[in-house]
């Protein structure tokens, strides 16, 4: 059986605002400690993106002079992404990158910055930036779970797809509907770094199967020895909640 | 001085006096009870000075101005915000403290550090005559958004033509507040510190140009995005500096060129810090000094007067020796590491991480720290968390290769200050803002019980 897998990071040298190779090194780490072979492509500014080689793609936050380079960059791809994405393509797509999945970002002044336009969602930038720590609910197979973070973005955005979770302290997408992030097909899109994965392992194997059913792989991965990072989830958790 | 201003100096005096009386230093408070009642009290005492330098930049702020505080120091009194208070209210508890009851100043020249963000609200209604910045590099996210922000506030904060502009020529970012100001703008950098750790893989936020957006070229790096670029599309390069330094590393101090139009003259200043990242401080002082007209000779004596601030590099003597050291944003950090390893002896490194506001409450940062790269050169025996979002450190450095059985977690500031291990010669105490000083008052007791 292949037991190779073929993570993609988009322009790594330009989103990376909010640390997110950290969410690159978990996927792989939790991939290779279960034997699967991992070949990592950091895709940068004026190289090629090969869809077909990639099995899950990270997508990053970056200021907004990046986000905008990055914006006209991927136009060129959309049709290839919006196909893999159909058949399952597990993305992650945290904060500017989230945004960017969407219709348009508009700006304070009502310009329209056009998104990839790969979810019908939108976002519009705020007065202030919404800013703290977060905490939300994760339902997956009947199961309750956390997920927790950082968040600090000036834009609201808007779905009607189901959230990533529901929000518990913070601010979520627009910090009015309670809503935080979005799932669709493989993609998993949020406001939430710290990095994201290392304190949440659950999101990190949930991406690692959808990337192995992508590939029409069975995606039973086995436990890993994480008390480390569930102890920091705990701990963070905990003094989220006690915030006022 | 108007009627408002010296209410709210009195205010502010009685502040001052009640948090003496519960033995509290007091470093902003009184400015901010002066500030709510009198808003234009800051300015009605800046003006009052004859000179003022600002020193300002995302890091090295607060060894920069204590360097220039022991440069300028002319046998007059001089006075400066000590402690990296450095908002507006910081800076009005500076003047407080040196001002009669009639809001007169008793001391007409300082050497002030100012944050980014104020920087802008303190020269709009006041000039001083000269600004020192730094360096512009990622700091606390979550305080101004993003690294072009804080680069705005700059822009806006040196526009003035009057000031004279002492700025980083090897930082891109930093070299731009110069571009379009060519009255009374001053470079310095270093030449010939091609420092071969300089990783590829740090974090470099300015190595774009600011106006293609191309990533820029570089002949070398000395840290983070620090060292000798150009613009594939010549928008821009590194500028020649006025003042060029030298960095003997082994020699131990910095020989500094400094190019007239048509001579150039050196004069060497013994260096009393470490890490390559301090002597950017170091040569940053030495040419705002020599711009306000220091004599060389005189800068070579008065380096003697300085005094490193607290949690710089701080060294406290024993068995082990611990040495405390400020880490707030990756740039930074990454070079604590460097010169944590030109240090050859047998360390225990302790990371004490909080999440309070002075800290950034964002702790992703921590991921951007080129620890991978420092590991196996450390040279460190024992590995240690502790602070607020210790746990998150541990996860860190178990992402980075440490064995997670090796990382001890620490659940106390008092038992870091304690920390000691089988054959570790010094123990360096890595840590965010808001422990620094409890981490100092703690690690004097200590040192003092032997």
């Amino acid at each position: 059986m292949d037991r190779s897998l073929r993570f993609v990071h988009l322009f790594p040298e330009l989103l990376n605002l909010y640390a997110d190779h950290g969410n690159m090194a978990v996927l792989v780490g939790r991939a290779r400690a279960r034997g699967f072979a991992v070949e990592t492509v950091a895709v940068r500014l004026g190289t090629e993106l090969r869809i077909e080689n990639a099995d899950l793609v990270l997508l990053g936050g970056g200021s907004d002079r990046e986000q905008v380079i990055v914006g006209k960059e991927l136009t060129r791809y959309r049709e290839d992404l919006l196909s893999a994405i159909d058949r399952g393509l597990p993305v992650l797509a945290v904060c500017g990158g989230y945004q960017l999945l969407g219709e348009y970002y508009e700006l304070p002044n009502g310009e329209r910055v056009p998104g990839l336009r790969v979810l019908e969602m939108t976002t519009r930038a705020g007065r202030n930036r919404l800013i703290g720590n977060v905490a939300i609910e994760w339902r997956e197979g009947g199961e309750r779970k956390t997920i927790i973070g950082f968040e600090n973005h000036g834009g609201r955005t808007t779905h009607e797809y189901p959230p990533l979770g529901t929000v518990i302290k913070g601010f979520g997408n627009n910090g009015r509907d309670g809503k935080e992030g979005v799932l669709y097909k493989g993609i998993v899109g949020t406001y939430i770094h710290g990095p994201l994965l290392p304190k949440n392992p659950h999101v990190a194997d949930r991406l690692i199967r959808a990337a192995l059913r992508y590939r029409g792989q069975d995606d039973t991965l086995s436990a890993l020895a994480d008390d480390l990072e569930w102890r920091v989830h705990d701990a963070v958790l905990r003094q989220i909640c006690g915030e006022k | 001085m108007r009627i408002r201003s010296i209410t709210g100096l009195w205010l502010g005096r009685m502040t001052k006096w009640v948090l003496w009386a519960l033995g509290r230093k007091g470093t902003s408070l009184p400015g901010l009870v002066a500030a709510r009642v009198a808003p234009r009290l800051l300015e009605e005492l800046l003006n009052q000075l004859s000179t003022c330098v600002i020193v300002t930049g995302t890091n090295g702020k607060t060894t920069t101005t204590a360097f220039l505080y022991a440069f300028l120091n002319d046998g007059e009194a001089w006075l400066t915000n000590r402690g990296g208070a450095n908002l507006q209210q910081g800076l009005l508890a500076a003047l407080l403290a040196k001002s009669d009851w009639w809001g007169r100043l008793q001391v007409k020249k300082a050497v002030l550090e100012v944050d980014e963000a104020t920087l802008p609200k303190v020269t709009a209604k006041f000039h001083p005559q000269a600004i020192v910045v730094t360096n512009v590099l990622r700091d606390q996210l979550d305080r101004y958004g993003e690294v072009d922000l804080a680069l705005r506030m700059l822009s806006e904060g040196t526009r003035y033509a009057g000031t004279a502009l002492i700025t980083n020529a090897d930082d891109p970012l930093a070299m731009s507040l110069g571009l379009g100001r060519p009255e009374l703008t001053y470079y310095y950098g270093m030449t010939g510190v091609v420092d071969t750790t300089a990783r590829r893989t740090d974090v470099r936020d300015g190595a774009f140009c600011l106006i293609c957006g191309r990533e820029l070229e570089y002949a070398y790096f000395i840290y983070g995005q620090i060292g000798a670029y150009r613009c594939p599309e010549g928008h821009f390069e590194r500028p020649q500096p006025t003042f060029a330094g030298r960095w003997e590393r082994a020699g131990r101090r910095l020989v500094v060129c400094e190019a007239e139009p048509n001579t150039a003259e050196e004069f060497t200043v013994e260096s009393p810090v470490r890490g390559v990242f301090n002597q950017y401080n170091l040569l940053a002082a030495a040419s705002a000094a020599r711009v306000l007209g220091v004599s060389p000779k005189a800068l070579r004596r008065r380096v003697q007067n300085f005094a490193p601030p607290t949690g710089r590099f701080q060294v406290f003597p024993g068995a082990p020796e611990r040495v405390l050291v400020l880490i707030k944003n990756p740039t930074g950090a990454n070079g604590v590491l460097r010169a944590l390893e030109d240090d050859a002896a047998a360390k225990a490194v302790c990371f004490v991480i909080n999440d309070d506001d002075a800290d950034g409450r964002d702790v992703s940062w921590l991921w951007d720290i080129n620890l991978e790269e420092f590991i196996p050169c450390s040279r460190a025996a024992e590995w240690l968390c502790g602070g607020t979002r210790g746990l998150d450190m541990a996860l860190r450095l178990a992402y980075a290769g440490i064995e997670r059985t090796q990382i001890r977690v620490l659940d106390k500031l008092a038992q870091v200050a304690e920390v000691s291990a089988d054959g570790v010669e010094t123990v360096y105490i890595l840590s965010t803002y808001t422990a620094l000083h409890p981490l100092s008052d703690l690690l004097k007791e200590v040192a003092n019980r032997g």
